[in-house]
């Protein structure tokens, strides 16, 4: 098969942090290659480089032969690179074919420029004459299913009969089985046309059912291209591929008191369409890990957790007694904490100083009766927090906005610790922090569950893996280990990417 | 971090409101040689009273990130409420409290509506403020009322010192020393301030946020009504179209003030309305017409709303900052 594209030796820093270190990867016409990698792994900066949003710091790209230059969206798709976000962008109000040539619509000669109608859904009929696909464009995309509107976006991609490269970022990650089997029909169909499709996924069985290749990446660097015959062949292990080696002993060691206090029992959990049948018990004296990937409803777990969203069924008990937790007011005053995924929009009021939000999550301790702030306790309170929590720089009168992520999280922290929770549940606690606050954080999570039941929620196995005493797996929605077994790495690995039991 | 000396900003903020306050009165002046007589700063601080305590209820909305653009009208409806009681013979203080009660009630509504009802609070407030100017024609049939007034001794109210102070500017700094406690030194002004910034982050710290907006929305409509009573007490009678001056020097008070001190608050607020009174004063003893005086006060308040904008401001400063590197 033809080489349709070839990009060698590609670099791209951001700041200190390089993202994409020497990269290569080819593509065939026609084929459909997969790209997989754990988040940061580098997958989305090469498509943005290849669909025109970033520029390259150094290397080649060619396409079909002839080097190019990808300045801007408008130059890759003026050679032939279509790409669909994750979540399309798309005008509810109009119907399909409006949407499809959005910008593009054909006009009448005359007066005011009117649209032509006709002449643009004979043109879509052109569009599904060469995919062909069941779907009704009349509609307006507001009342259209999921995959539906990502069939419209697809198809808005390839309004141009020039293109030959798609790209297609996590496409399935709202969509039911059955949904996936339609959009992937187009997938094939697009494929006989010669397209050549370049497909993100975080769900690993899905390469073997669509993708002709594959190609992983990790840490900057694209580790390994297997075609998916012969890696099925060979068994290789693609989370393995996945994985970051070892990157030192970060993780405290575990203290393994496994009798404490009961201080929650979750049974039953569900929420339709979000998780179902979860149920765990927590202790004092140890850290609890739950394992899932962003969209296995890990995050909407936590958050029924503390009362942000109301289960449909199951019970939650806190310390021996029954609980409906009504709302995050309900649920702090129940002992509950939740260091939220979202630091920066659920966790912190960025605008505002430490000495704010340290005291935010507990004014009446923060306050005299009557409501009055005692200003220099809580600054001393404050001051002492960040102490712990080893903030840097200890500046308390700086907007949150101010400090690195890791600080942040530190001050989310430190927020839980003067509220002094029974109960502090943590989710994805150290996406974009350094590995010497990361370190930090774990062993202030270590010495929280002292004297607290601590829950990381995570969708980062190795620290899920390292910081908790037990563990359990979240694949789409469902708790896949028993939260009493302690599986290996690679166990719980297999169970929260691919939903296997071991 | 370079650690070279800096004057803290509040300083510098102080000296660009008093430089501005200074220029106004200093143009003013020269115009008309009256402006910093003693009777004229009296009259412009009783103006600035009523201006003053609308501010101070708006304060609150727009701290929570909100807009109330109703106030004017249902200071209107408390006017003619607090007429209708006097003519009625209620004594001054329940004929007082009916008015703000009556503001309190309409502020209620709105933030119900909004926070719990999550209507969109411009077009909302709209409709709310032409309800209550439509009800403020319930009393009267739209004749202004003045029955028992001076009886009432609610002329008081506008005439009466204390030591030497006007009994407006009074009401005005006991009402802005209790709302500065509540929004800057209690924990209910921190619920205020974070329920505005983010919203979401104040949910999960346990602040209970739709009970703050709809709180906003009833000290605004209190407020409005209660600046209204001394309009009332300066004019002597009550007026279906009195609150339809509160409007834009409120909105321009707060705006004006969050744009000089960084964000809204009730020092920055005061500042504000002080300023917008300095110019409306001083357009009425030029003898401006108030269509004139109103475009100009329309103008001050889309600038600053601009200084506001920290976009804009960003990018103002990058502009100036690129012109001196050059």
């Amino acid at each position: 098969m033809a080489t349709v594209l070839s990009m060698r030796q590609i670099e791209k820093r951001f700041g200190v942090v390089k993202a994409l270190d020497g990269v290569n990867f080819e593509l065939e016409a026609g084929e459909i290659h997969a790209l997989l990698g754990v988040n940061g792994a580098g997958k989305s900066t090469l498509i943005k480089i290849l669909s025109g949003v970033y520029a390259k710091d150094s290397g080649t790209i060619e396409i079909g032969g002839a080097p190019v230059e990808l300045g801007s969206p408008a130059a890759a798709i003026a050679h032939g690179i279509a790409s669909v976000q994750q979540h399309p962008e798309l005008v509810n109000d109009f119907t399909g074919v409006e949407n499809i040539f959005l910008g593009e619509e054909a006009g009448k000669p005359g007066l005011g420029g009117r649209i032509d109608r006709k002449a643009m859904r004979l043109a879509a009929q052109k569009l599904l004459k060469r995919f062909p696909i069941e779907i009704d464009l009349d509609r307006r995309v507001g009342e259209m299913p999921a995959v539906d509107r990502e069939i419209v976006a697809v198809l808005h991609a390839l309004r141009r009969e020039d293109i030959r490269i798609l790209i297609l970022d996590e496409p399935t990650s709202t969509l039911t089985e059955r949904e996936k089997a339609s959009l992937f029909q187009l997938m094939r169909s697009l494929k006989a046309a010669g397209i050549a499709i370049i497909y993100i996924t975080h769900r690993l069985e899905e390469v073997f059912e669509i993708a002709d290749r594959f190609t992983v990446f990790r840490g900057g660097r694209n580790v390994a291209t297997f075609t998916s015959r012969a890696a099925l062949e060979s068994g290789v292990s693609i989370p393995e591929l996945m994985l970051d080696e070892k990157t030192g002993d970060i993780f405290p060691p575990r203290t393994g008191e496994a009798g404490g206090e009961v201080m929650m029992e979750v049974r039953g959990l569900e929420k339709k369409g979000l998780f179902s049948d979860v149920s765990f018990t927590l202790r004092r004296g140890e850290i609890l890990g739950i394992f899932g990937l962003v969209g296995s409803g890990v995050d909407e777990l936590s958050k029924a957790l503390f009362g942000v969203i109301r289960p449909d069924g199951g019970e939650i008990e806190i310390q021996g007694k029954p609980a409906i937790l009504k709302d995050p007011h309900d649920a702090l005053k129940r002992g509950i904490f939740l260091v939220p995924g979202d630091r920066r929009t659920e966790g912190l009021t960025l605008s505002k100083d430490v000495v704010f939000n340290t005291t935010l999550a507990h004014l009446g301790k923060a306050s005299w009766i009557g409501g009055f702030l005692r200003f220099g306790r809580n600054r001393k309170a404050a001051e002492e927090l960040a102490r712990r929590v080893a903030l840097q720089p200890p500046k308390l009168d700086r907007p949150v906005s101010a400090f690195s992520g890791g600080n942040q999280q530190k001050i989310v922290i430190a927020k839980g610790l003067y509220r002094d929770s029974q109960i502090y549940i943590f989710v994805e606690p150290t996406v974009g922090v350094d590995i010497g606050a990361r370190a930090t954080l774990y062993a202030l999570m270590r010495e929280l569950s002292k004297k607290a039941g601590v829950l990381v929620i995570s969708s980062d196995c190795d620290e899920v893996h390292g910081v908790a005493d037990r563990t359990i797996a979240l694949y789409k929605g469902r708790p896949i280990a028993h939260a009493d077994a302690a599986p290996s790495r690679d166990q719980l690995l297999a169970a929260g990417i691919m939903g296997v039991r071991s | 971090m370079t650690d070279t000396f800096k004057l803290p900003p509040v300083v510098l903020r102080l000296a660009a409101f008093v430089g501005l306050l200074a220029v106004i009165a200093a143009v003013f002046q020269f115009f008309a040689p009256a402006y910093l007589s003693n009777g004229n700063l009296h009259a412009l601080l009783r103006h600035m009273s009523v201006n003053g305590l609308a501010a101070i209820g708006l304060t609150f909305v727009i701290v929570v990130r909100q807009f109330d653009l109703s106030f004017p009208g249902v200071a209107s409806l408390g006017a003619m409420t607090l007429g209708f009681l006097l003519a009625t013979g209620y004594s001054l203080s329940a004929s007082i409290a009916g008015g703000v009660a009556i503001g309190l009630l309409a502020g209620i509504i709105n933030g119900t509506a909004i926070a719990y009802l999550r209507l969109p609070d411009i077009v909302t407030t709209i409709a709310t403020g032409g309800v209550a100017i439509g009800l403020s024609y319930f009393y009267s049939n739209g004749t202004s009322i003045s029955e028992n007034f001076f009886m009432s001794g609610i002329l008081d109210l506008n005439d009466a010192k204390i030591l030497t102070f006007d009994m407006p500017v009074v009401i005005l700094a006991c009402a802005a020393v209790a709302a500065g406690l509540i929004l800057h030194a209690s924990r209910f002004g921190r619920s205020f301030y974070a329920t505005g910034e983010n919203r979401v982050s104040a949910h999960f710290s346990g602040i209970r946020v739709k009970a703050y907006v709809l709180a906003a929305f009833g000290l605004c409509g209190a407020m409005a009504c209660l600046a209204i009573t001394l309009l009332v007490a300066s004019s002597g009678a009550a007026n279906v179209s009195a609150g339809s001056q509160l409007l834009m020097p409120a909105f321009a008070a707060v705006y004006l003030g969050a744009a000089l001190f960084g964000a809204p608050s009730i020092p920055a607020t005061l500042a504000g309305t002080l300023l917008m009174s300095a110019m409306l004063n001083g357009f009425t003893l030029l003898a401006i017409p108030y269509y004139y005086s109103d475009a100009i006060v329309s103008t001050v308040l889309i600038g600053a709303i601009a200084i506001f904008d920290p976009k804009l401001t960003a990018t103002l400063g990058n502009l100036l900052r690129g012109r001196t590197a050059r």
